[in-house]
C-alpha cells in the first residue's frame, strides 16, 4: 500500500519537555490506525504536529510525498488533513448544517465580488454547498439535527457532527482525537460503525486517539502505542495486547 | 438573498428580502412630511446605520473587542473634508477615499489583533489609537484646522447639489442601501460564516482549511471601509469636522447602538442606530434629563433583553432573523 502520511524522526519540545521523541509513523488510505498510550504519552501532540498546530523540533512530515511540516494549520487542512478536537471543536452558536458548511468552505466556488453583489453564480454555489451538506448529514444518519444549534445537542450528537464536518472536505486523512469520550455504550457502537464506514467506504486514512481499549480493539486495523513521547510498539490489535513493553507502560513492572 | 428558498438555510431572511427593500422604499416618502430639522435627524440616522453596521462586523460577528470605531469614523470624516477643502475634490469623489482611509486604519487594528493582542488588550490599544488620532486632529492645524476643525464646502453628488436636507437624504439613502445590502450578502455567504466561525472557535476554523488570518484582516478592513464612508457623510451633513465629534462619548454611543440592536445582527445594528439617534430628540426640551434617561434605559434594556432589539423582533417575525444570529 502506498503511504499517504509519513512521519520520520519527528520531535516536539515544549520549554524543556520532550513531548515527542523521534517518532516514525505512517498512515494509508482505508486503514484505521489507533494511537494509544497513557496520559501525557504525546498522542494529542502528535495530532497537533501533523495538523500544524505545534512546530517541530526535528524530523519531517510528508503527505503524498511532499513535506507539510512548517505549513500553517489551514494550509495543511487545504492539502487534505482534517481533524477533530479532544475538547470539542464545533462552532456552538451555529447549527449542525452551518458547521458542516464551514467544513465545505474551500469547495464553495464564489468570488468575493460575486458574493458582495449577490450574483447568480455566487448564490448557486452556496445553494449547491447546502445540498451537499444535507447529503452528508443524511449519509451519516444525523439529518434530523441539521437545523439545530450544536450547543443544544448531546455530547454524542456533537461528536458525530464534528466528524461529519471533518469529512465534508473529503480529506484523504482524518485525525480523530478521543471521539468516544463520554459516550454511552450504544452510541459508542454507532461511532465504531461510522469510523469503519469512513475507512471502508470512503477510503479515508484514519488516525484514532482513544483510551477505551474495547473500542480500539473493535475498530482499529493497526495499533501504535506511545509512552513518554516515544512510540514503543506498533502492530495488529491482537499482538499489541500481549506486547511486554505495552503491558509495562500501562501497568508498570509486574 | 434567497429568492428561491434554499434547500437548507431554514427560513432566514425568507421574508427579509421584501422587508429589506420595503423599508427604504417607504422611507422615500419621508421628505414629503418632514420639516428640515426632522429630515436632518433622519439623515443622521442613516449615517449612524453605517456606523453601527460597520462596528458590529468586528464587535459582533468577528467577536473582537476593538474600540477603534470613532477613530475610523473620524478618519473618514477628516479624509473627505481635507480632500474637499485642501484639494478641491467634489464630495462624490471623496467618499471612496474616505472608505479606503477607514479600511487602512482597520488594517492597522487587525495587525495588532493578528499579533495576539486580544480582548482587554485589544480594547485598550484601539482606545489609545482613537485618542492619539484626536490629538493629531487638534495639533495638526495646517491640515485639520486644529480645535476649530474644517468647514466643509458645499457638496455635490454627481451633479446634484446637496444644499438641502432633502437632497442629502436621497443621496445618503442610496449609499446606505447599497452598502447594507452588500454587507448583508457578505454575511450570509461563506465569508460571513468564516468570520462567525472564527469568533466561535478560531483553532477549529483553521482546521477546516479556512485562512483565519486573512478573514480577520478582511473583517477589520470592511468595518473600517463602512465606518469611513459614514464619516464622509457625517462631514457633509454637519458642514464641519471638529475633533470633539470623535471622542469617548461618541464611542459609547456607537457601542450602545450595536448592543441595543443586538450583537452580531445586521438588522439589529440598523434598528439600534435608528432608535438611539431618535431617542435624544424626545428629550430636547429637558436638558440634563437625556443623559440620565439614556443611561437608565440602556441598563434596563440590556438586563431584560441582552440579545437586543433584533432578538425581540425575530421573536415576533421569524422571517426577520439574520443568519448566524440566534435570539437565545
Amino acid at each position: 500500500m502506498a503511504m499517504l502520511l509519513e512521519l520520520a524522526g519527528v520531535s516536539v519540545r515544549f520549554a524543556g519537555l520532550q513531548a515527542l521523541i523521534d517518532v516514525d509513523l505512517t498512515a494509508s488510505g482505508g486503514e484505521i490506525k489507533a494511537v494509544i498510550g497513557p496520559n501525557g504519552a504525546g498522542k494529542t501532540t502528535l495530532f497537533n504536529a501533523i495538523s500544524g498546530y505545534v512546530p517541530l523540533a526535528g524530523g519531517e512530515i510528508a503527505l503524498n510525498g511532499s513535506a507539510i511540516h512548517g505549513l500553517a494549520p489551514n494550509e495543511i487542512a487545504a492539502r487534505g488533513v482534517r481533524r477533530t478536537f479532544q475538547n470539542g471543536g464545533l462552532f456552538p452558536e451555529l447549527t449542525a448544517l452551518e458547521n458542516v458548511l464551514a467544513g465545505l468552505h474551500a469547495r464553495i466556488d464564489a468570488s468575493f465580488v460575486g458574493i458582495l453583489f449577490g450574483t447568480r453564480a455566487a448564490r448557486a454555489a452556496e445553494r449547491e454547498a447546502v445540498t451537499r451538506a444535507r447529503q452528508l448529514l443524511d449519509l451519516l444518519g444525523v439529518s434530523h439535527l441539521a437545523d439545530q444549534q450544536v450547543k443544544s445537542m448531546s455530547g454524542g450528537q456533537q461528536r458525530t457532527i464534528e466528524i461529519v464536518r471533518a469529512v465534508a472536505g473529503e480529506p484523504p486523512l482524518l485525525l480523530l482525537d478521543e471521539p468516544a469520550v463520554g459516550l454511552a455504550p450504544p452510541v459508542r457502537a454507532q461511532l465504531i460503525e461510522l469510523i469503519r464506514r469512513l475507512a471502508g467506504e470512503m477510503g479515508i486514512a484514519v488516525l484514532l486517539i482513544e483510551h477505551a481499549i474495547d473500542l480500539v480493539m473493535a475498530a482499529a486495523d493497526v495499533v501504535a502505542v506511545f509512552n513518554g513521547g516515544a512510540k514503543i510498539a506498533e502492530g495488529p490489535p491482537g499482538a499489541i495486547r500481549n506486547d511486554p513493553a505495552v503491558l509495562e507502560a500501562y501497568l508498570g513492572h509486574v | 438573498m434567497n429568492r428561491q428558498p434554499e434547500p437548507g438555510a431554514a427560513a432566514h431572511w425568507a421574508g427579509g428580502t421584501r422587508v429589506f427593500y420595503a423599508v427604504p422604499l417607504l422611507a422615500l416618502a419621508i421628505p414629503l412630511f418632514a420639516n428640515p430639522y426632522t429630515q436632518f435627524v433622519v439623515n443622521l440616522m442613516l449615517v449612524y446605520v453605517l456606523v453601527a453596521v460597520g462596528f458590529n462586523l468586528v464587535l459582533g460577528n468577528l467577536g473582537q473587542l476593538a474600540f477603534a470605531n470613532t477613530a475610523l469614523f473620524g478618519i473618514g470624516a477628516y479624509t473627505a473634508a481635507m480632500l474637499m477643502v485642501h484639494a478641491g475634490w467634489p464630495f462624490w469623489a471623496a467618499i471612496i477615499p474616505a472608505g479606503i482611509a477607514g479600511a487602512a486604519a482597520g488594517f492597522l487594528a487587525s495587525v495588532t489583533a493578528l499579533r495576539g493582542i486580544r480582548n482587554y488588550y485589544l480594547a485598550i490599544v484601539t482606545l489609545a489609537f482613537g485618542e492619539l488620532l484626536r490629538w493629531t486632529y487638534i495639533h495638526g492645524e495646517v491640515a485639520t484646522g486644529g480645535t476649530d476643525g474644517l468647514a466643509v464646502p458645499r457638496a455635490d453628488f454627481l451633479g446634484i447639489v446637496l444644499d438641502s436636507e432633502t437632497a442629502r437624504f436621497y443621496v445618503f439613502l442610496l449609499i446606505v442601501v447599497v452598502m447594507v445590502k452588500a454587507i448583508s450578502n457578505l454575511l450570509q455567504s461563506k465569508v460571513g460564516r468564516a468570520i462567525v466561525a472564527i469568533r466561535d472557535n478560531e483553532l477549529a476554523t483553521a482546521s477546516l482549511a479556512i485562512p483565519t488570518g486573512r478573514y480577520i484582516v478582511l473583517a477589520f478592513m470592511l468595518s473600517g471601509f463602512v465606518v469611513g464612508v459614514a464619516g464622509s457623510l457625517f462631514a457633509v451633513l454637519l458642514g464641519q469636522v471638529v475633533p470633539e465629534s470623535f471622542g469617548l462619548i461618541e464611542l459609547i454611543l456607537h457601542f450602545a447602538m450595536v448592543l441595543v440592536g443586538g450583537l452580531g445582527s445586521l438588522f439589529g445594528s440598523v434598528l439600534g442606530a435608528v432608535a438611539l439617534t431618535a431617542l435624544p430628540e424626545f428629550f430636547r426640551g429637558f436638558p440634563g434629563l437625556y443623559e440620565m434617561f439614556f443611561g437608565g434605559l440602556l441598563i434596563v434594556f440590556l438586563l431584560i433583553q441582552p440579545r437586543g432589539l433584533s432578538a425581540l423582533c425575530a421573536k415576533a417575525w421569524p422571517g426577520l432573523r439574520d443568519r448566524y444570529f440566534r435570539d437565545r
